[in-house]
């Protein structure tokens, strides 16, 4: 027993000798300095967490273009930015967010989307308050950033769902651009029977799934009942209600059916889908607008790119494009430095200054600001927004979870594991009900 | 005779056979990473450019002086930490022969069954009870703590072949308990040390669950984090050629020390397991 | 030379489990009450990031019994493992074996089956990705090459054939490392035993059979321990290459448990699944040291 008493206490002797080491190396580490460059020790660091893939060629926008001209205007700060991918991301915050220790400032998406979702962080109470910020005010979209009358963090523009097709394909086919569900059928048979694979999918990233189902609801689900996902909550409507998802999940299921997208799609990864389409090797791919790049990107042959929206729609009827604010920037509310982080977000998005239009100007981002150059592409697609004439992504206001169900049951419904409709519809309805808690 | 040499033949022939299964991808890594960055025309096409955009890509958007800088200390800071406090707790654990020795030893070994993603939320939590600062040394605590059960391991094993006499000898010219650790012991263990450096080395240079978790500042990442952020998710498909060359860049470092130091090497990573 | 247990040695003194301190506090603080903390997690809502949480009570084990969760992942795990140590430890035996013999570039096939293990997990991940991809993968171009249909080829899409493909992946970079420890333990094999065999009469396989095998006795002991934790611990492949998919096919104990903290937010119900696999773990651990104990007398 003395022993291990004595073992016990010589343990917290050696363990406060080692924190303490780590943190004056930690002392070491900022005086001595890395050579990108805090060498001046009145510099405050600023870190920036934010979820992507660094840009190969040209300028990338985070960790390059902002660092620069945000340390630019404010020569006393080093601004710090960590890109990684969304996997990454998720699991670096939210372990970040367990030490106590996240960076100063993050990057969140709207509503319930995904581990980083700004109604789970305000909740928890990790987000700074950025209501009083002109950004909060101006910038269109902060509404899906706002918890309890509270804005959290700002828009970085719009993003959208929708069909990205090879218009040489359409043309030497003679195919107009469709514009109701039946005229899509119609089209891809034409492709089809030409020996033309319609669509290209990379279910094995199976993610995807949700480019095409979510533009399908926009159109089936959303006209009809606005507060269908709000009304969940109650349980006034369910997955599982006739017309509903049920219909969402046969039409976009027929696509597979009759082999407009491509066979075997679930071992083909998103980039390889991209891939086999600027290719040549498929007349369309479901993708957001935030791969627009990608799709750009040259391939093995030469084509024009075009982009409408997948349409769920009777004939006759509008369609409805699904789009919605995208991620943005937030402040860790136990920062040291919130204040400065709340006068780079001001900077950033002030319609005059420099890094505002650098950001306008950057391809990877949709602004819907007037007078903010837009990509010819996507015109429609802004139109529509403005006009009202769209509706969110539906997981955004779904529990984080749900709608990898629907993609893991889908999965198994479209690789014949005799996985019925019914039974995917059923199973979001049991993960909503497992996942949500208020 | 004739015999012999048709079963050399064969065997040469499976071996050759199994090097191409081996090799063939890691061939098509490196002519993909010699390619320009946007040259994505079939893979199998080897070698069919050779230039080196993607290098210098990567090379820069890695900040790879630093990072590597990053990467080197941290994992030679840990594994002369891990060989020094496993190999003294397998001292004990293999010398005094009864049940509380046992239990240490398989309580352990228990620690090599545990991936750290399972308990990584807690770590973090006791990190934070801790106070501990976060700076690029911070993941030596979990690469050194993660690596203990097989080293201990191995050392203990190991040190079974090393002669009590000798030590028994040494008590009795009056050596204290420290010197004859340091001075008679722990040299003859170099073999389970090599082979501790190897295996640890290898894991915690191409790690970058903790660096990436427990750093928050891009100048003091690892290589393998840095090397993370080429690879694509749902909104930015990868940039093929250029994450090759940044695998390269990453796996490099290892590949050259492996090729210089083959010998030991294979007799370091193999004598610390065989006597073990 | 051998000590019999407890007894009292003067110069094996109890104060060299002073020794011990330094590794057993890191441990003990950053591994073992870690893992405590998350079996208190098994019975609460806790998320991950909202401190206020309740207690649920067995609420999580019931759902993750219900779901069937627990069976699938064990059974992809338990198929994973027991593949992943049958073929590594027979493919690298018999390349050692190879190997062992007086052969020419022996240096060269050695140093090639080794460079696998050199590679991060994530980096290999990403390879085999490209190996395995339909139409024009590396495997699909071959076999579009010798006239086979290629297009046909898509391992990573197939519900019963996804887990084998991450298994092969995962056999590539073992087979090396498993290679390399049988080299070193046939070379501890004098030769005059062999020889002893052979002028008995004792055929090649004989000879391999009731001479080499149980010398090398301890060498395939680690051999299979090591493989069977990295069967058990699955995860990288599954993470990089199929996300668990197509549908739940390739989820592995590890994955299900990272995706229901992190992907799900549920903390406390991967917790308890975390509690299951450390039980499982700990019962195969059980097992497998039993046996080596049998072998070695001497711990």
């Amino acid at each position: 027993m003395k022993k291990f008493l004595s073992l016990f206490l010589s343990s917290v002797l050696v363990m406060s000798i080692l924190s303490g080491c780590s943190t004056s190396s930690g002392n070491n580490s900022s005086g001595d300095g890395s050579s990108s460059g805090d060498n001046s020790g009145d510099k405050t660091v600023i870190t920036f967490m934010t979820s992507g893939t660094q840009a190969t060629e040209g300028e990338d926008f985070e960790t390059q273009t902002l660092k620069k001209m945000v340390e630019a205007k404010f020569p006393n700060v080093t601004l710090e930015v960590t890109k990684l991918p969304d996997d990454q991301y998720y699991t670096s915050l939210k372990t970040k967010l367990a030490t106590g220790e996240a960076p100063d400032m993050i990057w969140v998406q709207p509503r319930n989307a995904g581990a980083n979702a700004v109604y789970s962080l305000a909740k928890a109470g990790y987000l700074a308050d950025l209501s009083d910020l002109n950004a909060a005010k101006n910038v269109p979209g902060t509404g899906d950033f706002t918890y309890e009358g509270k804005v959290y963090a700002i828009p970085c523009g719009v993003q959208f769902l929708g069909a990205y097709y090879n218009k040489d394909m359409f043309e030497a086919n003679g195919i107009e651009v469709p514009t109701d569900w039946d005229s899509f059928l119609a089209a891809c048979e034409t492709l089809k029977n030409a020996g033309i694979q319609p669509i290209v999918m990379g279910d094995k990233d199976s993610y995807v799934m949700q480019f095409g189902l979510y533009q399908l609801a926009a159109n089936a689900i959303y006209p009809k009942n606005p507060e269908f996902d709000n009304l969940l909550t109650d349980g006034t409507t369910k997955f599982t209600d006739k017309d509903t998802w049920d219909k969402v999940l046969s039409m976009y299921s027929e696509l597979y059916e009759k082999g407009y997208i491509e066979e075997g799609s679930l071992g083909i990864g998103a980039s390889q889908a991209i891939q086999q389409f600027i290719d040549g090797q498929a007349a369309m791919t479901f993708d957001g607008t935030f791969n627009a790049s990608a799709v750009k990107a040259s391939g093995a042959v030469d084509f024009e790119r075009g982009y409408f929206p997948l349409p769920g729609n009777a004939a006759g009827e509008t369609t409805y494009v699904a789009g919605a604010p995208g991620a943005g920037p937030a402040v860790y509310a136990d920062s040291k430095n919130a204040e400065l982080c709340k006068q780079i977000i001001e900077y950033w998005f002030d319609a005059e200054s420099d890094l505002c239009k650098a950001f306008q100007n950057n391809p990877r981002f949709i602004t819907s600001y007037d007078g903010a150059p837009v990509d010819p592409l996507f015109s429609s697609f802004i139109d529509a927004y403005n006009n009202y004439n769209s509706f969110y992504w539906c997981n955004q206001a779904w529990p984080a979870g749900t709608e990898n169900e629907m993609q893991a049951l889908f999965g198994e419904h479209i690789g014949g594991q005799g996985t019925t409709i019914e039974q995917i519809t059923q199973g979001m309805q049991n993960k909503f009900e497992e996942l949500y808690t208020e | 005779m004739q015999k012999k040499n048709v079963t050399n033949l064969i065997i040469h022939i499976l071996l050759c056979l199994y090097t191409i299964v081996t090799l063939a991808p890691l061939v098509i890594v490196l002519s993909s990473s010699f390619r320009s960055i946007d040259n994505m025309t079939s893979h199998i096409n080897l070698f069919s450019e050779f230039k080196l955009d993607s290098y210098i890509s990567a090379f820069t958007r890695m900040n790879f002086p630093v990072v590597f800088m990053n990467s080197a200390l941290t994992t030679f800071g840990s594994v002369i930490i891990v060989v020094l406090i496993a190999s003294m707790a397998a001292y004990p654990i293999a010398r005094i022969k009864n049940k509380k020795s046992r239990f240490l030893y398989y309580f352990f070994i228990a620690g090599l069954v545990i991936p750290s993603q399972m308990v990584i939320i807690p770590i973090a939590q006791m990190f934070n009870n801790l106070g501990i600062a976060y700076n690029r040394f911070t993941p030596m605590i979990m690469f050194i703590t993660c690596s203990l059960p097989f080293s201990t391991f191995l050392f203990t094993g190991f040190m079974g072949s090393v002669p009590i006499s000798i030590e028994e000898a040494a008590y009795i010219d009056g050596s204290s308990l420290f010197r004859r650790y340091f001075g008679i012991v722990f040299p003859l263990l170099k073999p389970a040390t090599v082979s501790v450096i190897i295996t640890q080395g290898i894991w915690i240079w191409n790690d970058y669950f903790f660096p990436m978790v427990f750093v928050s500042r891009s100048s003091q990442f690892s290589l393998p984090v840095a090397m993370i952020q080429f690879l694509g998710d749902r909104e930015n498909p990868a940039q093929w050629n250029v994450l090759f060359a940044s695998c390269i860049l990453c796996a490099l470092p290892l590949v050259v020390l492996f090729l210089v130091f083959q010998k030991q090497f294979v007799n370091g990573v193999a004598a610390g397991a065989v006597k073990g | 030379m051998k000590k019999k247990r407890n007894e009292k040695s003067l110069v094996m003194t109890n104060r060299m489990y002073l020794f011990l301190i330094p590794a057993l506090t890191l441990f003990v603080v950053f591994w073992v009450i870690p893992l405590l903390m998350l079996f208190r997690y098994s019975v609460t809502n806790f998320n991950g990031i909202n401190q206020n949480y309740d207690f649920v009570g067995l609420k999580n084990f019931v759902t993750l019994w219900k779901e069937n969760i627990i069976g699938v992942s064990i059974k992809n795990t338990v198929t994973y493992t027991v593949i992943l140590v049958f073929m590594s430890n027979v493919i690298g035996l018999a390349l050692a074996m190879a190997l062992n013999a007086k052969i020419r570039m022996k240096g060269f096939y050695r140093t090639a089956a080794y460079l696998p293990t050199l590679f991060s997990a994530i980096v290999i991940g990403f390879i085999w990705t490209y190996v395995y991809m339909p139409n024009n993968g590396l495997i699909a171009t071959l076999m579009n090459q010798v006239g086979m249909d290629g297009s046909k080829f898509n391992i990573l899409a197939g519900f019963k054939s996804a887990l084998y493909g991450i298994t092969v992946v995962d056999i590539w970079k073992n087979i090396g490392t498993a290679m390399i420890i049988y080299l070193a333990g046939l070379q501890t094999i004098d030769d005059s035993m062999l020889e002893a065999g052979q002028i008995d009469g004792c055929t090649g396989f004989q000879l391999m059979r009731y001479v080499k095998l149980p010398l090398i006795s301890a060498t395939i002991t680690i051999n299979v321990i090591l493989s069977v934790i990295a069967g058990l611990k699955a995860f990288d492949y599954v993470f990089i290459m199929t996300n668990g998919g197509p549908g739940k096919s390739t989820n592995t104990l590890m994955y299900t448990i990272y995706k229901i903290a992190f992907t799900d937010q549920m903390l406390g119900k991967s917790a308890a699944l975390s509690v299951i696999a450390f039980i499982v773990i700990i019962a195969i651990t059980i097992v497998m040291l039993f046996f080596m104990n049998k072998r070695e007398v001497e711990l």
